[in-house]
């Protein structure tokens, strides 16, 4: 067993890539581009690139064609802008908008199943605060593959990074960084499947490792999506971005969680409470069901609150109902067979015939790893990491300021992914570094605690209770005393964690040992996450604060967040970059201190 | 709604510590519309926290939760309690992993070893065609798209590969094929001798015998057999077929 707590393999490398789903792997392809035969190393936790989280994606990719007669690349950025509720980046936002269509060609290149309309073009459809002329009428601006765009992403780019030669190490965690003075050189890994732990020394790191839904007990993301690279980044002392920006979606299928998309309100289905209300005619007289996102959300939770709701009995949770009972055959079967689908497998469910259950759900982070535009991991307000990248959903430059349009978050994958290959290209001059003497020791203190743990607690329960915890007083709504009885309640979790004792001490595919390391990230991160909530006192995007409901202009900064030991969380400020206002072009006044109002 | 069934999960087991193999039985009770990865949680949260099993996105489209249930492969995220207990007609329920790979523990196999045999296939355009002149990107018009659209939807779960009567060994296996197929029907392909060459190989669709196994468990509903039959009728060679 000792003898287990060592590093048993060094590797060395050109590039690691910690995550392996879409915006990694765009990265590596752009890399192999640029560097044919680049040693391309990436660690994935998934069993394989395709299971990553990326495949979930459904909509499709917002990017303005620019043979379009009508739409421009400064109505997305507006759009984005107005999203974002003034929080998004503008350097950002140009860079990915000014670059996007190019990306949809590699993609469209390297073999993706896009959609087509009748003349073989990429076919487009509308989306969701996607505008054109500054929000007069719905833009046909996201191109997509059917109801699976991001499968589509992945299947190319896992194609191409396999065609450059990558190695992929699926099932290992990366545990911790190594470091030679400020420089990052490389990570220690622990491999699932033989349950030892490597060494891989690279010229430059790429942090790729998606979302942290699992922080609530409904999401839309997928089972691994444990926030694992913002704690590892927050172990090593480092802040992270806007933490209480999180995205809920309102309609989640319960109990898989799986999104219903909004279709199913624009073709007429009506949302209903126990008594068969048709509650949204209290909240949005006019939009009813066709509000935006949040204001969905939150009336939802409230009638669910206020004891309106319905449990499921089953998942043991509460929701209301969808009701397409009155829609035409042809509209069920035409305009929503992917979502009805869902329904008839997922909970045996007919809409035809019987309602449907949907309450909100966690669904997307806009909080990351603080970068700049080229991906480069930014240590506070000032300063970078040299050697280290993030990319992807795990990242934060920022894209999605506190809300993200849909079609955007793809998009993000591969402009960002391609910008961050080409930044690594420029590492590879460097020195290859050597393994620091302590490295690996952290990690090996951290796992023998986890091993060693004795009590009589158990991982799936506390995490259970947190992920109720956070859905009840972290998520659509926050008040002030429900944030800081969370903030006691996950100390005590905390707690009980490390009187969890593990049922098998055997480090070959441990899965209990992967989800006691797990619940360690999540706990870092829903603390980071709830204290910034509570730091924030105004209400922004996504984050509704229901003591302070307005958006107040002394808050217009980002959130940095870094936790020195648990519960001890520090702050900095970002300043939001808004170089299209100041730039004084055409349109800028577009891009000031906006009101969010559709 | 409100349902409760009382099952039986006979599961295969596998120690790699020990190389033990035996038949765990948990007895549990579970609501009508659990999938049996919800049921797989319930007995790591109230049973055994050592069963081992894989998962990812849970709504059938990573293809990670393949296991065999009652002989018959599936996604474990997409059987429900009660259409199982329907479809099966009891509720007692053999559980174990798939055969293509080894098994690393209980339900997980070895998915990289199973892969090599994908990887074989070159999952991606080897050499592109070139684009029309003026054009960024290729032109396909929806009718042609619509010929292999269907298996571009393969998740790679494995399901067809271990219905496939064909010896393991032998055959690349259904969705390998299938990956390699897909490729030879879009036009921007141009390796197709390559292709041809790996299809009509000792590991090749000859190898098949068309018992459409893998048209019959695909998760995906992708009639996989149709595809291979295209091949095996020399569809995809220029000339008269």
């Amino acid at each position: 067993m000792g003898n287990t707590l060592r590093i048993g393999t060094t590797v060395h490398c050109d590039v690691l890539i910690i995550g392996a789903g879409g915006a990694g792997l765009r990265c590596a392809a752009e890399i192999f581009e640029k560097k044919p035969g680049a040693r391309i190393m990436a660690v994935t936790k998934v069993s394989h690139p395709q299971r990553s989280h990326t495949v979930t994606a459904q909509g499709g990719m917002a990017a303005v064609d620019p043979r379009d007669p009508v739409d421009k690349p400064v109505y997305h950025m507006f759009d984005t802008w107005k999203g974002s509720d003034c929080t998004a980046d503008q350097n950002i936002i140009k860079k990915i908008v000014d670059a996007s269509w190019e990306q949809i060609s590699w993609l469209e290149n390297h073999g993706m199943h896009f959609s087509r309309d009748e003349k073989g073009g990429l076919s487009k459809r509308t989306f969701g605060g996607m505008t054109l002329n500054f929000g007069e009428s719905p833009a046909f601006r996201a191109v997509f593959e059917a109801d699976r765009t991001g499968k589509g992403i992945m299947d190319t780019v896992w194609g191409e990074a396999m065609k450059g030669g990558i190695s992929f190490l699926n099932q290992g965690i990366a545990t911790e960084l190594m470091f030679s003075g400020d420089r990052c050189v490389g990570a220690i890994v622990f491999t699932q499947k033989g349950g030892e732990f490597v060494a891989i020394l690279a010229k430059a790191t790429v942090f790729a490792t998606g979302g942290n839904g699992q922080v609530f007990r409904i999401t839309t993301n997928c089972r691994q999506n444990t926030g694992d690279g913002l704690a590892l980044i927050l172990r090593e002392g480092l802040p992270v971005m806007d933490p209480e920006a999180i995205q809920f979606h309102p309609t989640g299928i319960v109990g898989p969680g799986i999104l219903a998309s909004e279709t199913l309100r624009s073709v007429g289905g009506i949302l209903r409470n126990k008594d068969m209300e048709r509650f949204m005619e209290r909240y949005a007289p006019k939009m009813k069901e066709l509000a935006p996102r949040d204001l969905v959300s939150r009336a939802i939770e409230t009638e669910i609150r206020e004891g309106r709701g319905i449990l499921n009995p089953d998942h043991n949770i509460q929701h209301v109902w969808i009701d397409l009972r009155h829609l035409p055959d042809y509209v069920h079967d035409e305009q929503i067979p992917e979502v009805t689908g869902f329904f008839k497998k997922f909970v045996a469910i007919d809409p035809k015939k019987e309602l449907c259950p949907v309450r909100p759900s966690n669904h997307y982070q806009m909080a990351g790893i603080p970068t700049n535009e080229f991906g480069e991991v930014q240590r506070g307000p000032q300063g970078l990491i040299p050697g280290l990248f993030a990319v992807g959903e795990c990242a934060c430059a920022s894209f999605h300021g506190f809300n993200r349009l849909g079609s955007n978050s793809i998009l993000e994958l591969i402009t960002m992914g391609k910008f961050v290959g080409e930044r690594v290209v420029g590492c590879l001059g460097e020195n290859p570094g050597e393994l620091p003497p302590e490295a690996g020791e952290r990690t090996f203190r951290q796992f023998s605690r986890l091993m060693e743990a004795k009590g009589k607690d158990h991982v799936g329960k506390i995490r259970d209770t947190m992920q109720a915890l956070m859905t009840d007083k972290v998520s659509v709504f926050r008040a002030e005393h429900g944030l800081i009885e969370a903030i006691e309640a996950l100390k005590e979790l905390k707690d009980r964690a490390d009187n969890a004792p593990l049922s098998s001490r055997t480090y070959a595919m441990n899965q209990e040992l992967i989800q006691r390391w797990e619940l360690d990230n999540l706990l870092a991160v829903s603390m980071v996450m709830t204290q910034a909530a509570l730091r924030r006192k105004e209400s922004r995007g996504a984050h509704c604060n229901e003591d302070f409901p307005e958006r107040r202009d002394e808050f217009h900064y980002h959130t940095l967040a870094s936790m020195t030991e648990y519960g001890t969380v520090n702050f900095a400020k970002r300043p939001i970059d808004m170089s299209l206002f100041e730039a004084k072009g055409e349109h800028y006044e577009k891009f000031g201190l906006i009101e969010r109002k559709y | 709604m409100s349902r409760v069934y009382k099952i039986t999960l006979r599961v295969r087991r596998f120690d790699p510590d020990t190389r033990m193999t035996w038949v765990q039985e948990y007895e549990l009770e579970a609501g009508r519309i659990l999938r049996f990865t919800d049921v797989f949680r319930k007995i790591n949260n109230e049973l055994d926290p050592t069963l081992a099993w894989n998962s990812s996105c849970e709504h059938a489209q990573c293809g990670s939760c393949a296991i065999k249930v009652n002989g018959k492969p599936l996604l474990a995220c997409e059987l429900l309690v009660e259409n199982a207990i329907t479809h099966f007609g009891g509720t007692i329920f053999s559980i174990e992993p798939l055969t293509i790979a080894p098994v690393v523990r209980d339900l997980i196999v070895d998915i990289d070893k199973a892969y090599e045999r994908v990887n074989k296939a070159k999952p991606y355009i080897i050499d592109p065609s070139p684009r029309p002149a003026g054009d960024k990107e290729y032109r396909i018009a929806p009718r042609e798209l619509e010929r292999y659209v269907e298996a571009t939807r393969c998740i790679n779960c494995f399901c067809c590969a271990e219905a496939c009567i064909s010896s393991h060994k032998n055959f690349l296996g259904p969705n390998a094929v299938m990956a390699s197929i897909v490729r030879l029907m879009d036009p921007r392909e141009q390796a197709r001798e390559e292709r041809l060459d790996l299809l009509y190989s000792e590991q090749g669709v000859y190898r098949c015998h068309t018992s459409m196994a893998c048209s019959f468990v695909c998760p995906k509903e992708i009639d996989v057999a149709h595809f291979i039959a295209l091949a095996k009728a020399n569809r995809f060679r220029p000339g008269p077929s």
